[in-house]
């Protein structure tokens, strides 16, 4: 693993020694408001290196605003947000990242029209020369690029092409590959497997598992509990901004999972409703009591 | 077409050829630069005006199509870098006419050698491009907004200042001050290369296209103003400082409008107050047939040239070609229109044959 | 930041003196506003005001000249002078209805769009305001309600350009348009046609003096049998000589309208004559046409346009109007 090295980033570092008994990054009692509009209240959260902790939530949960939180885009207003121990605030991704803690979002944060081995240096490029002569070191960042994706397990005819040509799947793999490379201690998904299908899907979770094994800590945030649960360590559940749950993978089954994200009491109003309307609710009701719907023989 | 292998275990090094990738010819790699529909074009027009012109391939002709397209490559430089980086500037035509007022009034006024008018001159233009660039962060307005309302703003203080100060529309003469005769020799001289007379700004042009080049592809900044004018948020995300380059762009064409003015001032001495208004448009145009996206995030500085070298031939050309006055602004959209076709074109094929 | 080394303060403070002394300019600059003779009686009659709107585009120094005709007749007799212009014609209508709803107790116009004039004009003659015309109009000023006109004929300045190229043993001249479309300059070119019919035109951009310079220079590389070249403005002109310089041509330079720098090349015999159109006079006759009719009810002109011009400024006459030039009245 590599770390970039630059003197801010040293600075953080020195400040942030890893202290024996903390973890990597603690979240305690964080909230944050927009306004009048409190958008996230009193979550608490662990991540550790080589672990998956999974952020569950419908939309409007709060999901958003946490990520954007620990990757530096805002500020939180309530709580502890403690990175190796010490207490830290984020001014900026830039910041985030010096600090280790990268992200890798649902539009990818990657530039279409430029090249990926351009992308994949994006606000990191390596130079060579110096003074007025300094210059991109265009050779050494497209090997650097074509082994870090080849390792992944990604094998592209050409560096050079414009990441937009790629699939949705092979995009957030040269994200996720991006951000395993420049060191990141703390690797954040911003539901990778929303737009995706079945085996794409597939494809990012082995690479999740594939950067837990590398010793990051994962924070693998979707709406999904069945991609969430395989992959997980421990998981917290959020709802319209508040934490209604934190548990590790021993405490829980996948389908208590589902029901306590998918919330029992509506699902049994959302039946009753349909049974008015003429629907069917028994898979509704299968849904709330946890039962797997079998395959018809 | 690449793959996404089950197993990550499976690692090839670096070094290693991949059997399926063909070696990229020479010619299919030139056809994927953003600039080879322009030239295409450049090329074709070139070869029309040969024909129906004859004195066009004189050397004192070509040399005078260079010096047409020159004034307007200079702006084009920075416009391209600009509207790679995602913004327009509307402001720019009246921009270069303030900024050879700067330096003509500063000097006259005063009673200063020129070339310190010159030098607050810069000042002066890189504060304008700072202001513009300020405004459109702070307002979050579309930068079309913001510098039209520069553009107006401008024009304005180019008349008014002018006549307070000067007392007259045009600004007075400052050709029998101290190192007008040395400015006029940096920014308003011709070259003699084998009897022809080249004027200073052909060469200026040049050297600003190949710096402007260098930036945009072999530099950190280069990289960053593609990623801006691609997508500004994914930018921003993984930490470029959109804010500072920005800025940056707007003031590089600010330091264009200088080059330019000083151009103007030494070579006409006394400046027209209302000059200027209508250029900012074919400097955008020659950006644009240059092949840099109107939505920014893809083009050239090389484009922008070879955009001005168009414009430059087709503007002279038509006078080389003696045809009927009347309809040369007809003609002149008319070339642009199919230069830009041809670009788009040509684009088109070498993409499908990638 | 260290402490501010001394040795590089005392390096500042050595310099910059210097760098200021050297910065001056021992030549050229503003001069110190010359004493004004001595004062004048100005005219008793009661002060009024009187708008002058013109078509003028901004920054064109030919209304300079007017301007200052029509600001030293306002000082003579005793005038507030508004001095406004705008080359859209329905924006400049507006401005007259303005000059109305303030009471002004004179309009002077420019008539180069008399349609878009008339509903203005009409609602000024009902108030009783007094209406003359300036520079261009010259031949409908009378149904607009207009008691007199001051200006030249645009196409007669042309026609006596074209006898004075004529005489020189000019046979194929270049016209030199900087504003397409535009009337008064058209009428120019077509007045010179008219006497000599070789006569061809060329379109430039004035709006861009570089562009004007390369596209005329291409134009004397391009056509080996034109024998002149005229521009129709000063600063135009100006270019012109340039553009000779470049092509290696020898045409002779002709031109309309005038400034100190044209007189400065016509002594020297560059440019072989100007036709100026006096817009001095323009300007203050204009003013003090209303003036007089204010203090007598008198209208001068006898119902005729007055005109101030063509007047041709060759040699002999320049070296005479040389300071006058330079005084930017001429």
């Amino acid at each position: 693993m590599k770390t970039r090295k630059n003197k801010r980033a040293e600075e953080l570092l020195e400040k942030l020694e890893p202290k024996t008994s903390d973890n990597l990054l603690t979240l305690k009692g964080v909230g944050k408001h927009y306004g009048s509009i409190i958008a996230l209240r009193g979550v608490d959260m662990v991540v550790d290196p080589g672990k998956v902790t999974c952020v569950l939530g419908d939309n409007g949960a709060g999901k958003s605003t946490l990520i954007k939180i620990i990757a530096g885009l805002h500020q939180h207003d309530e709580g502890e947000f403690n990175l190796h121990g010490s207490a830290i605030k984020l001014k900026s991704p830039r910041v985030a990242l010096d600090a280790g803690i990268a992200a890798v979002y649902q539009d990818l944060a990657v530039v279409p029209l430029m090249p990926i081995w351009r992308n994949f240096f994006l606000g990191s490029e390596l130079t060579t020369g110096i003074g007025p002569f300094k210059r991109l070191d265009v050779q050494k960042m497209k090997d650097i690029t074509k082994q870090e994706l080849s390792d992944m397990g990604i094998d592209l005819r050409d560096v050079e092409q414009p990441i937009g040509q790629l699939s949705g799947g092979e995009r957030q793999c040269v994200a996720i590959a991006r951000a395993v490379y420049f060191g990141a201690k703390v690797l954040i998904l911003d539901e990778p497997t929303a737009a995706l299908g079945v085996k794409q899907s597939g494809v990012v979770l082995r690479y999740i598992l594939q950067a837990r094994d590398r010793g990051l800590g994962v924070i693998f945030i979707t709406h999904n509990p069945h991609h969430a649960y395989p992959v997980g360590d421990s998981f917290l559940l959020l709802k319209r901004g508040r934490s209604i749950g934190y548990y590790s993978k021993s405490e829980i089954t996948v389908e208590e999972l589902t029901a306590q994200m998918a919330g029992g009491a509506e699902l049994a109003e959302l039946a009753h409703e349909l049974e008015q309307l003429g629907g069917h609710a028994e898979e509704l009701a299968d849904a709330e009591a946890g039962v797997i719907p079998q395959a018809a023989p | 077409m690449s793959s996404v292998t089950a197993s990550p275990s499976h690692k090839k090094t670096a070094g290693a050829t991949d059997e399926r990738v063909g070696k990229k010819s020479t010619l299919s790699v030139l056809l994927g630069r953003p600039e080879i529909g322009a030239l295409v074009g450049a090329v074709a027009l070139f070869i029309f005006f040969a024909i129906v012109a004859p004195v066009f391939l004189a050397p004192a002709s070509l040399a005078t199509v260079l010096f047409g397209a020159s004034t307007i490559g200079i702006m084009a430089v920075g416009v391209s870098l600009l509207m790679i980086g995602g913004e327009f500037d509307l402001s720019t035509g009246v921009a270069v006419i303030s900024s050879a007022l700067s330096a003509s009034l500063i000097s006259w006024y005063f009673g200063l050698n020129v070339w310190v008018g010159v030098v607050l001159a810069l000042v002066v233009s890189l504060l304008i491009g700072f202001i513009n660039g300020i405004i459109l962060i702070k307002t979050k307005l579309p930068s079309f907004i913001v510098t039209l309302a520069s553009f107006l703003m401008l024009t304005g203080l180019n008349l008014g200042l002018t006549r307070a100060i000067g007392g007259s529309v045009s600004s007075p003469s400052i050709a029998d001050m101290e190192g007008f005769k040395s400015a006029k020799a940096v920014f308003a001289a011709s070259v003699n290369i084998a009897g022809i007379d080249v004027k200073m700004t052909v060469f200026i042009w040049i050297a600003m296209v190949i710096i402007a080049s260098w930036i945009l592809l072999r530099t950190k900044v280069g990289n960053w103003i593609f990623a801006i004018g691609g997508d500004e948020k994914a930018a921003r995300a993984v930490g470029v400082p959109v804010v500072r380059t920005k800025i940056g762009l707007f003031m590089a064409v600010g330091f264009c409008g200088w080059v330019l003015g000083m151009h103007n001032l030494f070579a006409f001495d006394s400046v027209q107050s209302g000059e200027g208004i209508g250029n900012e448009f074919l400097y955008i145009i020659a950006a644009v047939i240059g092949g840099c996206l109107l939505t920014g995030g893809y083009g050239s500085a090389i484009g922008g040239a070879i955009g001005a070298f168009i414009f430059g031939m087709a503007n002279k050309g038509i006078v080389y070609a003696e045809w009927n006055p009347d309809w040369f602004k007809f003609f002149l959209g008319l070339m642009l229109l199919l230069a830009t076709v041809v670009n788009i074109v040509v684009k088109k094929r070498a993409e499908s044959s990638k | 930041m260290g402490k501010p080394s001394w040795r590089k303060l005392a390096v500042t403070l050595a310099i910059v003196p210097a760098l200021g002394l050297a910065a001056c300019s021992s030549t050229g600059g503003r001069q110190p506003a010359p004493e004004p003779g001595a004062a004048g009686a100005v005219a008793t009659t009661d002060r009024i005001k009187i708008a002058v709107i013109t078509h003028a585009p901004p920054g064109d120094t030919f209304w300079d000249i007017v301007r200052k005709g029509a600001e030293e007749a306002a000082a003579k007799d005793n005038v507030e002078l508004q001095y406004l212009g705008d080359p859209e014609g329905g924006r400049q209508s507006q401005l007259i209805e303005q000059a109305i709803d303030q009471g002004v107790d004179g309009i002077a116009v420019t008539l180069a769009k008399p349609d878009a004039m008339k509903g203005a004009l009409k609602k000024a003659t009902d108030a009783g305001i007094p209406l003359v015309s300036l520079n261009a109009g010259e031949d409908r000023f009378k149904d607009l309600g207009v008691f007199a006109h001051f200006g030249s004929n645009e196409q007669l300045a042309g026609e006596a350009a074209g006898e004075k190229l004529k005489a020189a043993g000019i046979k194929n001249p270049i016209c030199v348009i900087q504003d397409q479309g535009h009337v008064g300059l058209e009428a120019r070119c077509a007045g010179v046609k008219k006497v000599v019919p070789d006569t061809e035109v060329l379109y430039v951009q004035g709006t861009d003096m570089t562009q004007v310079e390369s596209t005329t220079t291409a134009k004397l590389q391009a056509d080996k049998k034109a024998d002149a070249i005229i521009g129709l403005g000063a600063p135009i002109t100006m270019t012109l000589l340039k553009a000779k310089a470049t092509a290696n041509s020898k045409v002779e330079i002709a031109s309309f309208d005038m400034n100190s720098q044209l007189v400065g090349e016509i002594t020297k015999g560059n440019v072989l004559f100007t036709v100026d159109q006096q817009p001095w006079l323009q300007g203050y006759m204009a003013v003090d046409a209303l003036w007089q009719n204010y203090r007598g009810g008198f209208t001068i002109g006898g119902g005729q346009a007055t005109l101030t011009g063509p007047a041709i400024v060759d040699k002999a006459v320049a070296e005479k109007i040389t300071s006058f030039a330079e005084e930017g009245v001429r």
